[in-house]
């Protein structure tokens, strides 16, 4: 299954210098398949129609090792634009997975605020992703801990934790580069751990516990094929590719401001991330708190509004020249929310200042196009 | 099967990889090559053996710092008894005289023989009557958010420890009837009769081995291992202070004082990441603590530290290291389950080529199984996870090259019950 929201295949001449290029390090064949649509978000160009791919540049497809020089500060469209091979989906406890692959990619670990570009191993076969969701709301589920185990007729092919990762295509999802053992059939064991942050609404008392998916994967000629790739003439300017759409595949996206419980006071931003901040009065935030008012930050990527979870942020309220509230905002997962940061404000209420830091930038490892931003944040202000 | 006949494989892997094989051929191999088993007998006139089966310590090595140093060769030995409801005489009978001939064919020390016979909670269920108070073993369960370790449910369990792997390997042959005499001890039973061998595990402890057994799955292909490591992390552990003794361990009253419970973890260990992204101060850090990796206190494999970990020394605040290093060390999680000063389990964990896998079996001894529980979720470092850094199994000590795959739970009687013992006296 590929991605096959594309309409926009360009000559076949066209086609086939890209299929080439596509094929270069990653495959060889030139098995039929549906050319990639891509479109490029950006402050001015956010609806601007899908793009045809460029037929110029230096011929790096496959292991994607393209890379921007004098990249931005801040969110950039990255270089190139890959679909990936869709491997299956399951079912297992409260859980809903999905494993996918795509070419080994480039991306960059953050702990606390120090950036660490991964290597890429000449080995890798593939970039493997893995994403978790409910399904019976479609939430995705960043801060499960996954591993995954690959076999190959019953025997160890690599175990590993892999990373939560944010991506322009995928949002967030998990994945790793790994190291096959040439082409065939394997089987991935996705473990899932549970949650440890708090969940509210519908969601308390699920996905606490872990669970585990087997599924397989088909590394072969035939679903490399599957794989597209062409470079972005956008490259390295301010914007975001816009996010795959794929069948069975929810992706993380923060709710609209309309969605959030409560009331929306305004939005803020810091390195490049969007909050929206809600107050939630006492008498709705019940699920939230024991009878106080609700402060809630929505935190999310400019352009397309994917989640960014796994992020210390703290909030200090005034109120009269005094302050009412010092303290963190609680990483919690809620139905309608989603994926939030939040806490109990004795008294919150209109005219208080609120004044949001992030401690800590969002945990996650970065793939191109984000590495830069999200890690230097500034103290945001807002007024309810 | 037989090992490898390479001219060049030292001695210790050689026996190692017999170990692992198992079976008369592989000790076979062995003893073409370097003769009858040289572990010790017991002395003349018979040996006087402790109560406590579990009571190692005063019968192993020790090395300069007086740390006790665990038998070398292992295998663990799972076993289903062979008949339906309560275990009968007969049966009770022939396996006490089984294993009485492996203490009449081997001196009780690392240098003959060690072993301890187990059972399991599904062992007991057959029984009418349940396990008293004074005897806390639950079934086996995952301890963490992220685990999902298939449980172990044999009978029983036999642990054959020592020094010689010949030995090992011989008392194995013996006690499941392929072998007729130790020496010259005729076996007087076998366990055969009364019980069908499902499953078995080997292992290894000690510099050098682990070293001379790194080409396996798990560890990555530079050969990071040091060559005097004990363990493949490459680092000591057991320390004496750092262990709880077998007196804090031991059941204190009723039937089965002086036993012990008895926990197995099947662990695959993914050493990757470990050796291949990490220094060795960062490696000091995940399994000590940070400050250690700080204050230089681990040189190499840890041996300079002595009689103990210097754990204490770590901050008991974990929140305030993650803070500070962005990671949290595996002692110093654990360390935070200590009873004046010390752990609560005893150790007696060795590596494992099982599978052709780099593993663990971590066997530990406590007084009930709750004080395995106790220092296993302090381990998970659950409550540190709400410092972002921290995460469920990364920065978070040694949990993200470490996979939990089996794990069972046994009450390990005193020696003078040790054969298919009901739950009540008698």
């Amino acid at each position: 299954m590929t991605d096959d929201t594309g309409t926009d295949d360009g000559p076949i001449d066209r086609r086939a210098t890209m299929r080439r290029r596509a094929f270069l390090a990653f495959g060889s064949g030139l098995a039929a398949g549906t050319a990639l649509s891509g479109a490029v978000g950006g402050a001015s160009t956010r609806d601007r129609p899908n793009r045809q791919e460029t037929t110029t540049g230096n011929e790096t497809a496959g292991p994607q090792r393209t890379t921007v020089e004098d990249r931005p500060e801040g969110v950039y469209v990255q270089p190139f634009l890959e679909s990936m091979s869709m491997q299956g989906t399951a079912e297992v406890g409260d859980y809903a997975v999905a494993l996918l692959y795509t070419v080994p990619h480039v991306f960059w670990t953050v702990t606390g605020s120090d950036r660490s570009r991964q290597p890429l191993s000449p080995d890798a076969s593939a970039h493997v992703m893995a994403q978790v969701w409910d399904p019976e709301t479609d939430t995705v589920l960043p801060e499960a801990g996954l591993s995954i185990e690959i076999t190959r007729d019953g025997e160890l092919v690599s175990e590993e934790v892999i990373y939560p990762m944010l991506s322009q295509r995928m949002g967030f999802h998990y994945g790793g580069n790994f190291t096959l053992d040439g082409d065939g059939t394997y089987g991935v064991r996705v473990s899932v751990g549970g949650l440890q942050i708090p969940r509210t609404g519908a969601f308390e008392g699920r996905f606490g516990e872990p669970a585990s998916a087997e599924l397989e994967l088909t590394f072969t000629e035939a679903t490399r094929s599957e794989i597209r790739i062409r470079e972005i003439d956008q490259a390295g300017e301010r914007g975001a590719l816009r996010p795959m759409e794929m069948e069975a595949l929810p992706l993380g996206r923060a709710p609209a401001l309309e969605e959030l419980p409560g009331s929306v006071v305004g939005t803020a931003e810091s390195g490049d991330a969007r909050f929206a901040v809600s107050r939630v009065p006492a008498d709705e935030a019940g699920r939230f708190t024991d009878g106080e008012p609700y402060l809630l930050a929505s935190a999310r990527t400019p352009y397309n509004d994917l989640v960014l979870p796994m992020m210390g942020v703290e909030a200090a309220v005034t109120r009269d020249g005094e302050t009412a509230f010092e303290g963190r905002l609680e990483r919690t997962l809620d139905p309608e929310a989603g994926y939030h940061y939040g806490a109990a404000v004795p008294g919150l209420a209109a005219g208080d200042t609120v004044a949001l830091s992030v401690s800590t930038p969002p945990q996650v490892a970065r793939h191109q196009g984000y590495e830069t931003a999200f890690l230097d944040m500034p103290e945001m202000e807002l007024t309810v | 099967m037989t090992p490898s006949a390479n001219r060049g494989l030292s001695r210790r892997a050689f026996v190692r990889t017999a170990v692992a094989i198992g079976g008369a051929p592989a000790l076979d191999a062995c003893i073409e090559r370097w003769g009858a088993p040289d572990a010790a007998r017991p002395p003349d006139g018979g040996q006087s053996l402790p109560e406590r089966q579990f009571a190692w310590d005063e019968s192993v090595a020790t090395d300069e710092a007086g740390n006790h140093l665990g038998p070398r060769h292992r295998v663990l030995l799972y076993l289903d008894y062979a008949r339906e409801g309560e275990p009968t005489d007969a049966d009770r009978e022939r396996t006490e005289a089984a294993l009485g001939s492996l203490e009449r064919a081997y001196e009780w020390s690392n240098d003959g023989l060690l072993f301890t016979v187990s059972y399991s909670p599904a062992y007991f269920e057959r029984f009418g009557a349940d396990l008293p108070e004074s005897v806390e073993l639950p079934e086996p369960e995952a301890l963490s958010s992220f685990e999902d370790p298939a449980l172990d449910r044999p009978d029983a369990v036999v642990h054959l420890a020592s020094d010689h792997g010949e030995a090992v390997l011989a008392a194995e042959e013996a006690l499941m009837g392929d072998r007729e005499s130790l020496g010259d001890v005729e076996m007087q039973a076998s366990l055969a009769d009364a019980f069908e061998r499902v499953d078995r595990r080997t292992g290894f402890i000690g510099d050098g081995l682990p070293a001379d057994n790194q080409d396996v799955a798990g560890i990555p292909d530079s050969e990071p291992v040091p060559e005097d490591a004990p363990l493949y992390m490459g680092f000591k552990s057991g320390f004496r202070k750092n262990q709880a003794s077998e007196d804090r361990v031991a059941i204190e009253s009723g039937p089965f004082a002086d036993g012990t419970t008895q926990q197995i973890s099947q662990i695959r260990l993914r050493l990757d990441d470990w050796y291949g992204e990490q220094d060795h101060d960062e490696r000091v850090g995940e399994m000590f603590c940070p400050f250690h990796a700080e204050e230089g206190l681990v040189e190499e494999t840890g041996e300079e530290l002595g009689d103990s970990s210097r754990v204490e020394e770590c901050p008991e605040d974990l929140d305030a290291t993650a803070r500070e290093h962005g990671r949290i060390g595996h002692a110093q999680k654990n360390a935070t389950v200590r009873e004046d000063g010390s752990p609560i389990i005893l150790r007696r964990d060795f590596n494992s080529t099982d599978g052709d896998e780099a593993g663990v079996h971590f066997l530990s001894l406590q007084r009930s199984i709750a004080d395995f529980v106790k220092t296993r979720e302090a381990m998970n470092g659950t409550e540190q996870t709400r410092n972002l850094e921290i995460r469920q199994r990364v920065n978070n000590g040694i949990l993200e090259y470490t996979f939990v795959k089996r794990r069972g739970n046994y009450l390990l009687p005193p020696r003078s019950r040790r054969a298919l013992p009901t739950p009540r006296s008698g």
